[in-house]
């Protein structure tokens, strides 16, 4: 058990004053401010300029093949953090990478991978259908073999940061009467292909989503990612990390769950709330004089604490839905204006609690549902059963 | 505070705190059955498992090198306190170690005080952050030797010839009400500003070993809740499969390995850098006070008709969820003294930017 601060090596110590200065050169007000306005969380530019300075090629390499050392990678992860860099779009890019490594033919791999690590190719995911769900294997887009290419037609929901990607990881279905898990093919189908109509879609957070139309896009056979039907192997494994199947580190260099992105939104808002209980008001009265405003901001943080003590898998769902238990209270202790956006005049806490309020909803739908991950935890963690459900409805048209 | 910084984040156990923690759980696993709970409900103390825990040097490895303890750390007290509490152990451990610390950390372990190093004598201490004056609540007031409180800006130890009479209460503890000023003797332990951060020192520690316990507790009634559901059907099915049921028991799980963790860490923060994070000790407090109770609820409910039987276990635990943060007064007065902490390391930062 160790929870103290990392002594650094001068030459870390380097890298971490070198690693701030970058941020500060090239995470501007605009940078933030055109982040906010798209809601992309992406930024071109910005991303080119990792990639020039070989960031994003130490980020993703282990450091046995020149990639950042463990101590390197948690500076770099918390400094990014610190300065609010745009992460989505690599996230998925750096995820979708890895697959490709592992499946992907060497003509493949030599045709995207340089553009990864330069920051010209970016990639995103096709996963949820618009009548699916968090069972990404109820899959109705279709790939059929047309000699050496397949014709693919269908939709695909949430496929964020598609408009700034030139690949799509798209799960296929190529054997339409197979058991769900044997009828799946994934490609990496590149985004200017003829057919694919990219529908942006805005969420309540602010964020900007796709909806992605596949009209018979040829897509040539050496896209393709493991073998025809085998999607689910190709599939397991980038799932698994997105469920946050993390394995705690024994340096303590890392998070202890996933999500931590959309924690620090609560955890922002949070550290504003307690700043902004002291200060008087016209009148001299500071709001942590009323004890119900000190309970409840007390209670708030004893409980957003506990929700980033959690590991793993049990972490993602305590964040998600303390997010949701905690940031009313919030703004109700803050009043009114606490219901004033980021950048308004007289904003309580810059907008912070009621984005919060207006962010959690998604953080308990990513990568699958607050349901899913308790079903997980009862099944497997504390050995239930797999979950019982009422038969399938018979279709009656 | 700076969120970002570069610390480790490491919660695992090591080979010792492993040791330490299986001991303790075979310890109560072999001594410390339902039954031996039940039996000590009308004193709310258990005389004989008391001397074996101390035997086991339960109370000297909580005092410091210096007045002949073992010095064991706040992590290694919560891995002891977790199994008290999945035990439901009727022993006042955490009063004794918390009280007995407070003394030791005063100077105030003397002649008078002799047996209280390995628990021949047991010592008590008002938990209460906002205690009022005058006649209270102690938590194991009918059973100590020692009791320590605040008066104004003094820490006292009383004694009393004749014990103050036992009061049945929810949380089947070994509690009196305690009127100190009928107490035999009344000695001055410590006094000024110092001595009370000393006793507020006690109470971050009794709500930490109190959160710990709880997570302890919840955790064994969750299990017992689950392994419940497995056996029992409904319409031909284990309950356990029904989302109503698996969902909440997933979430004692997530509050068991939150509470835990946090626990851990607000211990290790005590250890090492106490200046740094002393709001977790009741983040930790607050967090399980809240959970505990709803959380053996629940197990209680999953069992239905069996569950709320007297006799069923997970009575057992459900009284003793509620009763045993409640005997250091109103949980909120914690999470009050959380918001007072963490407001005023947040406006400081605020006001050094400006």
């Amino acid at each position: 058990m160790d929870f103290s601060r990392v002594e650094l090596s001068d030459q870390d110590k380097a890298f971490y004053d070198e690693a701030r200065s970058f941020l500060k050169t090239h995470v501007t007000e605009e940078v933030r401010r055109r982040d906010r306005e798209t809601g992309d969380n992406f930024d071109e530019g910005l991303h080119l300029a990792f990639g020039e300075a070989g960031y994003l090629a130490a980020e993703w390499k282990p450091h046995s093949q020149g990639g950042f050392t463990r101590v390197r990678r948690r500076i770099w992860e918390l400094e990014k953090r610190r300065a609010h860099v745009p992460w989505v779009t690599w996230g998925t890019t750096a995820m979708v990478a890895r697959s490709l490594v592992k499946f992907g033919s060497p003509e493949l791999q030599d045709e995207v991978m340089p553009g990864v690590f330069n920051g010209r190719v970016r990639m995103c995911l096709g996963y949820t259908e618009p009548e699916g769900g968090s069972d990404v294997a109820t899959c109705k887009t279709r790939a059929v073999r047309d000699d050496d290419a397949w014709i693919i037609n269908g939709s695909k929901m949430f496929t964020t940061g598609a408009h700034n990607c030139q690949y799509v990881f798209l799960i296929t279905n190529t054997a339409a009467d197979a058991p769900k898990h044997k009828s799946l093919t994934m490609f990496l189908v590149p985004l200017d292909s003829p057919g694919i109509e990219i529908q942006g879609i805005r969420t309540v957070d602010g964020d900007r989503t796709n909806i992605v139309y596949y009209s018979d896009v040829r897509v040539d056979d050496k896209y393709r990612l493991g073998e025809v039907n085998a999607g689910w192997t190709v599939l397991r494994e980038p799932l698994n990390t997105e469920h946050g199947a993390i394995v705690a580190a024994p340096d303590g260099l890392q998070d202890n769950s996933i999500m931590m992105h959309q924690a620090g939104s609560m955890v922002e808002a949070v550290d504003r709330a307690a700043a902004r209980v002291t200060q008087p008001d016209l009148g001299g009265r500071r709001l942590l004089a009323d004890q119900s405003v000190a309970y409840r901001l007390g209670r708030s943080f004893a409980r957003m604490e506990a929700a980033l003590s959690a590991p793993n898998i049990f972490g993602r769902v305590a964040i998600a839905q303390t997010m949701r238990d905690i940031s009313p209270d919030l703004m109700d202790i803050l009043g009114a204006a606490s219901a004033l956006a980021f950048g308004t005049d007289g904003a309580a806490d810059d907008g912070s609690a009621e984005y919060v309020y207006r962010f959690a909803p998604l953080v308990g739908i990513y990568g699958g549902t607050l349901e899913v991950f308790r079903n997980m935890i009862g099944q497997y963690m504390l050995g239930l059963g797999k979950p019982n459900y009422s038969p399938p409805l018979k279709k009656t048209s | 505070m700076d969120r970002f910084e570069l610390r480790r984040l490491d919660y695992s156990l090591s080979d010792d705190h492993v040791d330490l923690q299986s001991a303790y759980k075979q310890f109560f696993k072999t001594h410390c059955s339902i039954e031996t709970v039940r039996a000590a409900e009308p004193s709310g103390f258990d005389k004989n498992l008391w001397e074996r825990l101390c035997a086991m040097g339960a109370t000297t490895m909580a005092l410091p090198e210096s007045c002949g303890g073992d010095g064991a750390t706040l992590v290694d007290l919560t891995l002891v306190a977790e199994e008290i509490g999945r035990s439901l152990a009727p022993v006042p451990w955490i009063d004794h170690v918390c009280a007995a610390r407070l003394l030791a950390r005063l100077g105030a372990l003397g002649a008078d005080t002799a047996g209280v190093a390995n628990g021949e004598q047991l010592t008590a201490l008002d938990a209460r952050i906002d205690g009022a004056p005058g006649v209270r609540l102690i938590p194991s007031g009918s059973i100590a030797d020692h009791i320590i409180v605040r008066d104004g800006d003094e820490v006292v130890r009383l004694t009393f010839g004749t014990r103050p009479a036992k009061v049945d209460n929810i949380g089947r503890l070994p509690m009196a009400w305690v009127d100190p000023a009928t107490a035999d003797t009344r000695a001055v332990v410590a006094s000024g500003s110092d001595a009370l951060a000393n006793y507020q020192r006690a109470l971050d520690e009794w709500r930490l070993l109190t959160a710990a316990a709880l997570v302890g507790m919840v955790e064994e009634t969750m299990t017992i809740a689950a392994e419940f559901a497995k056996t029992r059907y409904t319409l031909g099915v284990p309950i356990s499969t029904l989302q109503a049921i698996s969902h909440p028991l997933a979430n004692m799980a997530i509050t068991v390995q939150g509470g835990r963790n946090l626990a851990r860490r607000a211990a290790w923060f005590l250890d090492n850098e106490p200046d740094e994070r002393p709001e977790l000790a009741s983040s930790a407090f607050v967090f399980m006070a809240e959970e505990a109770a709803k959380a053996a609820t629940m197990a209680v409910h999953i069992q239905g008709g069996l569950g709320v039987s007297a006799e069923a276990a997970a009575t057992a635990y459900l009284v003793r969820a509620r009763g045993w943060p409640l005997a250091g007064g109103d949980p909120g007065a914690s999470a009050t003294r959380i918001a007072e902490i963490v407001a005023a390391r947040e406006s400081a930062l605020r006001d050094a930017r400006v």
